[in-house]
């Protein structure tokens, strides 16, 4: 064994820099792969580690009232309570500023699990009390920012002026969405009372935090026994933890699906460096044979060197990935709250290694086997050359090394569902390839005879190289299209947010959106905008928060074609109602039909595409909503599509003008104006009416654009790294090449062809793989991004084919252009010089 | 003793097969030096890739004391190269990973042997090379290739050399002077030598000589020297 050892390592240290696209590849893949899953450990459990301090309680009761004292009583019998009303509205400051904030009001109880650290160091009380004539505030340090505050400043909150007296540095139970849903500004109750926010028609949870040693499910049990028949939502910090893991779990799969991605596009350049580097081999495990080595001693050299190369690149793939995830652990911990476990980190970023490790041997298994077919008899004839014959055993050993990577993948992968859809397109993409790869080397092959080209020496050479046995088409095709495939989808996503953000929203959205009008606001609001010059136009609308209690006459609860998850989102859900009058989100009805008739026994309604399907509605379906203690019945007319990006208000129905009467406390306004208009009709609204959530159409594009900015480097770091690894492949592929192209350019130059006529061939040959390669990239690249652009993200898709031809075209192009002029310059060799180096 | 009965081989051409070797007898007793002499395409090298166990004939037996390697296995053939059997080969074929002492030692190191690069050395310095023990093949000259080739097929005191056209890659002068080398090292191995060449001269310096022709083959008594 020793010998061995020896053997391989000597061998792999005269192999000099031969083999770097293989560590490249192994080391890319399972630094990705040990980045996202190690990310994903690191997060899942650092954020669920207790999540009794996400939830804030071990049970909470979600009511948008205040629950009466008989139910509190119940509930302090059965342990600890605390209480944290919540309410959105804006935040002024003196300069003139306002940001949407949510406030929340606890008690002195508050918070029953974790800590709350404040800066100046107090306690809440002191933070929120009344001193100096004023009430404190405790502020999230994204507003302090935003909003350039600092303590002992002055804001105003509805009709009060508050001081900031501390910054919020760890909340134990802050929202995860709090960043975009308005941030956490802390603040007594009384205070709350005295900013005159609370009032008929305001929104304002209230969350009722229980601690118990009773099982959870049992309280909860008990709670809906001792209270039947109420709206109020028991939620569970199982339930909350089960939720936030299933979506980490989505997201991690995506993620993870991207480094195996990876991974499996460089186990072609691990399949073609090794290959290559074998043939240079050959020689070397013939002369051992013929010593006297035994096959199998043979074998486990070069195992044993794919496993030192593949072990070390995966040690660093794993390392450096490692070394990602914690650095973007630490990122998403100064934003949400969570404690990083770095004791869970060592799992993944082994797994990854593992991956790394069966990966390459799965690659290099049937090279080595080929290689080892050489016949040492060879060597007294001249030159050594593999046998024909591909040997089964190692074939059955990379297909076993095949089945545990795809039962790891299905393993590792947090939401199965998504890993075997992995695996069953990675299987479907393969197939398809094949098909693809044997149409064109049987078409490649039948115009090889073309009368056409019989003057065309250099074309029918081109086609000759696509069809002949071991052509790079389908290395080619599947690392450089797959790469380009994820390209293209990547461009034309990006380019559809860019053009919708660019050029769709200004021209068509209001200047200022408001929500939460207060009915009998609806005319000072309108008045003081009126006032304003250069308002163009005030569309107003109600909004109706509900339940649907009943599909069809059955409770939503009870509903058969649901699992149970789906019946408790659809039970749970709010669902926005309005009125059709203005059409005023602009939606598009993508079934049925507006209706011009008044309300007759039956409500009209038009319902959201997305939630029709969640809860499989059709047109015709009876649809019962409760809005406060009252039941609305309806029939599905219509089905619309929200706008995407552009949708304001969010409807999720929308039903026949006057259904509402009676229900409405709440209305939603776009106003028309210049944005420097806006800004005064946001002061404007703010003192007159503070409750009034007012968002500038300018702040929420510079939000998107700043979301946009970051999914469009996360999209191009995507394709980046996928590119990169393709063309890792495509240098492993031209290396493995490269010998017989100088070779057989060498034997037809000797036989009296011109070099202008070997590198015109060359030119084609790349030109036809660059041209099948954007064919199949734009074709497959489409189909995956029409119709997430049309039918999930509801952004217009026009021209868009005309991009991913552009990008998949210039990408191929240049690579492969890249390509053959480096083959070209080998070529320009002496090939007197090449013929010797050839024998 | 190496004993070759009614040995035949042949070789598919496309839908025909050539008879190679057509009935080939001979046998060499311990310690002979033996040449195989015959023009291109008689057979030759054949009948070497044959003694070493690398093909398997269509039909005889080759026995090397009484055991028929035509009937050994894969792992036993190796087995009889590694412990009996020194090859010289034209192009050399050295491990170009490998420094000439490593090459020279490859044999007793795949054999576990012990200190194989003592042994190695030494018999490097008898072929000159001391001084090159630890060069790469790339650096040396065809004619030192060669020479390690040449203690590598020694190094392990093989019962049997088999001799490619030792020279057949070289100039004449570098030529007669590596025969010098494989003949006094075999000389002092007290090895079984049996030599394909073309070169007469060379022929001239075995004990015993055999012309390859049709398929057969037929002792020379004119150009071996005498025993």
């Amino acid at each position: 064994m020793r010998f061995l050892l020896d053997f391989a390592w000597q061998d792999l240290r005269a192999s000099g820099r031969s083999l770097w696209v293989f560590c490249a590849c192994v080391f890319l893949g399972v630094a990705l792969v040990a980045a996202t899953g190690g990310l994903y450990r690191l997060i899942n459990q650092g954020l669920l580690a207790d999540t009794r301090q996400l939830l804030g309680g071990d049970v909470e009761v979600d009511a948008d009232e205040p629950l009466p004292e008989t139910v509190m009583d119940w509930m302090r019998e059965r342990g600890d309570v605390s209480v944290v009303m919540e309410l959105d509205t804006m935040l002024g400051t003196d300069a003139g500023d306002f940001l949407r904030v949510e406030l929340q009001a606890m008690d002195a109880a508050y918070p029953l699990y974790g800590k709350l650290v404040l800066q100046p160091e107090m306690t809440l009380g002191e933070a929120t009390g009344f001193a100096d004539g004023h009430w404190g505030i405790a502020l999230d340090p994204v507003l302090t920012e935003n909003l350039g505050l600092t303590v002992g400043d002055e804001v105003y909150v509805g009709s009060l002026a508050m001081r900031v007296r501390a910054l919020v540095l760890q909340q134990p139970d802050r929202a995860l969405n709090a960043e975009w849903r308005g941030a956490p500004v802390l603040l007594s109750d009384a205070a709350l009372r005295e900013t005159g926010l609370v009032q008929a028609g305001s929104v304002v949870d209230y969350d009722y935090r229980v601690r118990t040693s009773l099982p959870t499910n049992d309280w909860r049990r008990q709670f809906y026994a001792a209270f039947p028949g109420e709206a109020w939502e028991v939620r569970s910090f199982e339930s909350r933890g089960r939720r936030i893991a299933e979506r980490l779990d989505q997201l991690a799969s995506g993620l993870l699906i991207i480094g195996f991605s990876t991974l499996f596009i460089g186990g072609l350049g691990v399949f073609n460096s090794i290959q290559a580097y074998l043939q240079s081999k050959l020689k070397t495990i013939a002369t051992l044979r013929a010593l006297g080595l035994r096959r199998r001693r043979l074998a486990a050299i070069y195992l044993l060197e794919v496993g030192i190369m593949s072990g070390a690149s995966s040690l660093a793939g794993a390392l450096i990935g490692g070394g990602l995830a914690l650095a973007g652990a630490a990122t998403v911990a100064a934003e949400l709250p969570m404690v990083t476990a770095f004791g869970s980190l060592p799992v993944p970023v082994l797994i990854a290694a593992a991956f790394g490790l069966l990966t390459a041997y799965a690659f290099a298994f049937p090279a080595i086997g080929r290689a080892l077919t050489v016949d040492p008899a060879t060597l007294f004839r001249g030159t050594a050359a593999e046998s024909a014959h591909r040997p089964a055993r190692w074939w059955l050993a990379s297909l076993a090394c095949g089945t545990i990577i795809i039962a790891l993948v299905l393993l590792v992968l947090p939401d199965t569902l998504f890993g075997a859809g992995f695996v069953l397109t990675v299987g479907l993409l393969l197939l398809l390839l094949d098909l693809v790869v044997r149409g064109i080397r049987g078409g490649a092959k039948r115009l090889d005879d073309h009368p056409a080209l019989t003057r065309r020496f250099d074309l029918r050479l081109a086609l000759a190289n696509l069809h002949r046995p071991g052509t790079p088409l389908r290395a080619t095709l599947l690392s450089l299209g797959s790469a380009l495939t994820l390209l293209v989808a990547c461009a034309m996503v990006v380019t559809s947010l860019v053009r919708t953000i660019n050029e769709t929203v200004p021209e068509e959205s209001p200047a200022l959106v408001l929500y939460d009008i207060i009915g009998d606001q609806l005319d000072s609001v309108a008045a003081a905008l009126q006032q304003l010059p250069g308002v163009v136009r005030l569309d107003t609308t109600p909004l109706v928060r509900s339940r649907i209690v009943a599909v069809n006459g059955q409770a939503t609860s009870e509903l058969g074609h649901l699992n149970r998850a789906q019946r408790r989102d659809a039970s749970q859900d709010n669902y926005d109602l309005s009125y059709s009058a203005n059409n005023i989100d602009d939606v598009t009805l993508f079934a049925g039909e507006w209706w011009d008739d008044p309300v007759e026994d039956v409500a009209r309604l038009a319902i959201e595409d997305r939630e029709a399907e969640q809860l499989g509605l059709q047109l015709g379906d009876l649809v019962t909503f409760g809005i406060a203690g009252h039941r609305l019945e309806t029939r599905i007319e219509a089905i619309f599509s929200q706008r995407g990006v552009q949708t304001r208000f969010w409807f999720e129905g929308i039903v026949s003008d006057g259904a509402l009467d009676g229900l409405v406390h709440r209305h939603v306004g776009a106003a028309y104006m210049d944005d420097a208009v806006a800004i005064d009709a946001q002061r404007r609204i703010g003192q007159i009416a503070p409750n009034v959530i007012t968002v500038r159409t300018a702040t929420l594009l510079a939000t998107a654009r700043d979301i946009l900015g970051k999914a469009v480097a996360g999209l191009a770091v995507v394709a980046g790294v996928s590119l990169l690894a393709s063309v890792l492949v495509l240098i492993s592929v031209m290396a493995a090449g490269r010998s017989r192209q100088i070779y057989d350019a060498t034997v037809l130059h000797s036989l009296g062809t011109r070099m202008a006529a070997i590198r015109r061939s060359l030119l084609l040959e790349y030109a036809l793989l660059a041209l099948i390669t954007t064919t199949f990239a734009v074709l497959l690249g489409s189909a995956i991004a029409l119709p997430l652009l049309s039918m999930r993200l509801k952004l217009p898709t026009d021209d868009l084919l005309l991009v991913g031809l552009t990008t998949a075209a210039v990408v191929s192009g240049v690579s492969l252009h890249l390509g053959a002029r480096y083959l070209l310059r080998r070529l320009q060799v002496w090939p007197a010089i090449l013929l010797r180096g050839a024998n | 003793m190496i004993e070759i009965r009614d040995l035949h081989m042949s070789y598919p051409v496309e839908s025909a097969s050539i008879d190679v070797l057509a009935g080939v007898d001979m046998t060499i007793a311990d310690g002979e030096t033996v040449a195989i002499i015959g023009p291109s395409g008689s057979g030759k090298t054949t009948l070497l890739v044959l003694l070493a166990g690398l093909e398997r004939p269509d039909a005889g037996c080759i026995e090397f004391d009484g055991v028929d390697i035509t009937e050994l296995d894969g792992d036993a053939l190796a087995d009889i190269r590694r412990d009996r059997v020194g090859i010289v080969f034209q192009s050399f074929h050295l491990v170009p990973s490998l420094t000439a002492l490593g090459n020279v030692a490859l044999p007793i190191e795949i054999a576990g042997g012990d200190q194989a690069r003592e042994r190695a050395l030494r018999l490097l310095a008898r072929a000159g090379l001391a001084d090159r023990a630890n060069h790469y093949p790339s650096q040396l000259s065809g004619g030192e290739q060669q020479r390690v080739a040449i203690a590598r097929a020694l190094v392990h005191s093989p019962d049997i050399v088999l001799a490619d056209e030792p020279t057949g890659n070289l100039d004449l002068r570098t030529g007669a002077n590596i025969i010098d080398i494989l003949f006094r090292l075999n000389a002092e191995s007290g090895s079984t030598l049996i030599m394909v060449t073309h070169d007469n001269e060379i022929a001239r310096r075995c004990q015993r000589a055999f012309r390859l022709n049709d398929g057969r083959l037929i002792e020379d008594e004119d150009h071996a020297i005498s025993a």
